[in-house]
């Protein structure tokens, strides 16, 4: 019973979590021949919902550079991507589950709502530019050996800075 | 404290534990699930099995780790504490090293290899991965989350992150329809920077793990000046 208290109740140690999330990544890449990523998936669903309002998403110049199309037999919503995703959010929440620990948690007012959505929008554009998020082009990059990684790293942390600095100056 | 009072918060207490007992019946269903899943993706389609039980892991690990890549980086500043930028530091030791062993494999069997025949995640690097990275953290600072958090919190039950979610689509879909531009101006001259091309790969490796080491030792040095500075 203690050991199922330590393991379901209380938080781990953030080193055991690193390691396992590392194990995790490597395990993925050599059962799937791809790396843990994130982002690619929402502008699939982007895509998903474009389409079936009638535009062609399909044909942006986007999907057919870079390997960025999707691979055989998938679509902008039935992929790897939206499977990793929901498994992620599925994932989290068995684990509170098992904790006891879910609860709705509403937003507080617009205010919240408005820098949650323009948040998303920023961090949304801005893995386009830069091939992945803080998983795709950092968490998986710098094992992968590929400089990008590390400039994703120096360029997010002044990122973060600036976004503090413009935060405390102008809104709060 | 009279009885009756002691009665009810005897009661209350009786409630709150049945109310949470309730979520073990959850738990145990959705693990069920989870797992006739697994099974049924086994059988249709053997690689999304493994993208599901894997992001399911991912997922309880963030969550139960309490892990979260955008305190990494605010922690060392805001607080003076780098436990968390250091279990992320090991982390990419222990991936790097698994990485190494993939890639070195793939690339004896082939010494002619193409950069884009490489496992593993490499890109075009140039100011465009700049810009980019700057819009993701502030982006990051002012929703109050990245990527892998706002999954990671839609599944703990924060409406916010939702919310985060859509701004990540509506972005997301935006920058790849801009792509077009990007790419004319930027990203179509930046090259991909793949260490083992130009050092080889044992140096390579050796590098990157000296280099992690060290700032893992400076982050050590960081937290324990600082925590002396608190206990004084």
């Amino acid at each position: 019973m203690r050991l199922y208290d330590k393991i379901v109740k209380k938080p781990w140690p953030y080193w055991i979590g690193g390691s396992i999330l590392a194990v995790l990544n490597v395990s993925l890449l050599i059962a799937t021949d791809s790396v843990w990523k994130i982002t690619t998936g929402f502008l699939y669903w982007g895509a998903a919902v474009l389409e079936k309002l009638g535009y062609n998403s399909a044909d942006w110049y986007y999907f057919s550079a870079y390997d960025h199309g999707l691979k055989e037999s998938e679509t902008f919503f039935n992929n790897s991507y939206t499977v990793l995703n929901i498994a992620v959010i599925v994932g989290a929440l068995l684990a509170v589950l098992w904790a006891n620990e879910f609860k709705w948690k509403k937003i507080k007012n617009t205010r919240q709502f408005f820098f949650a959505l323009i948040g998303g929008v920023l961090m949304g554009y801005g893995t386009r530019l830069s091939f992945g998020c803080n998983i795709g082009a950092y968490f998986s990059a710098i094992p992968s050996f590929s400089l990008h990684g590390w400039i994703f790293a120096v360029f997010m942390f002044a990122g973060a800075w600036l976004g503090s600095k413009i935060l405390f100056k102008y809104i709060l | 404290m009279t009885s009756s009072r002691i009665e009810a918060l005897k009661k209350q207490k009786q409630m709150e534990i049945r109310k949470k007992n309730n979520q073990m019946h959850y738990a145990v269903l959705g693990t069920t699930i989870t797992f006739m899943i697994y099974f049924m993706l086994i059988n249709y389609h053997l690689r999304l099995s493994s993208f599901w039980i894997i992001g399911i892991l991912l997922g309880i690990t963030m969550q139960r780790s309490r892990f979260c890549f955008a305190s990494s980086f605010r922690d060392p500043i805001m607080v003076g504490s780098t436990s968390l930028l250091k279990a992320v530091l090991l982390a990419f030791i222990i991936s790097t090293i698994g990485f190494f062993i993939i890639q070195y494999k793939t690339i004896v069997l082939n010494p002619d290899y193409l950069i884009t025949e490489i496992p593993g995640q490499l890109s075009p690097v140039g100011i465009h991965t700049a810009i980019g990275a700057v819009l993701f953290g502030v982006g990051m600072v002012v929703a109050g989350g990245c990527a892998s958090g706002t999954l990671i919190r839609i599944g703990e039950g924060y409406m916010m992150q939702l919310v985060v979610l859509i701004g990540f689509i509506i972005g997301s879909t935006l920058g790849a329809k801009h792509f077009v531009f990007w790419d004319k101006t930027l990203i179509s001259k930046a090259p991909i920077i793949y260490f083992p091309k130009y050092l080889g790969f044992f140096p390579s490796l050796i590098l990157q793990l000296i280099l992690l080491c060290s700032l893992y030792y400076i982050a050590d040095w960081y937290d324990k000046k600082n925590n002396i500075t608190i206990t004084m």
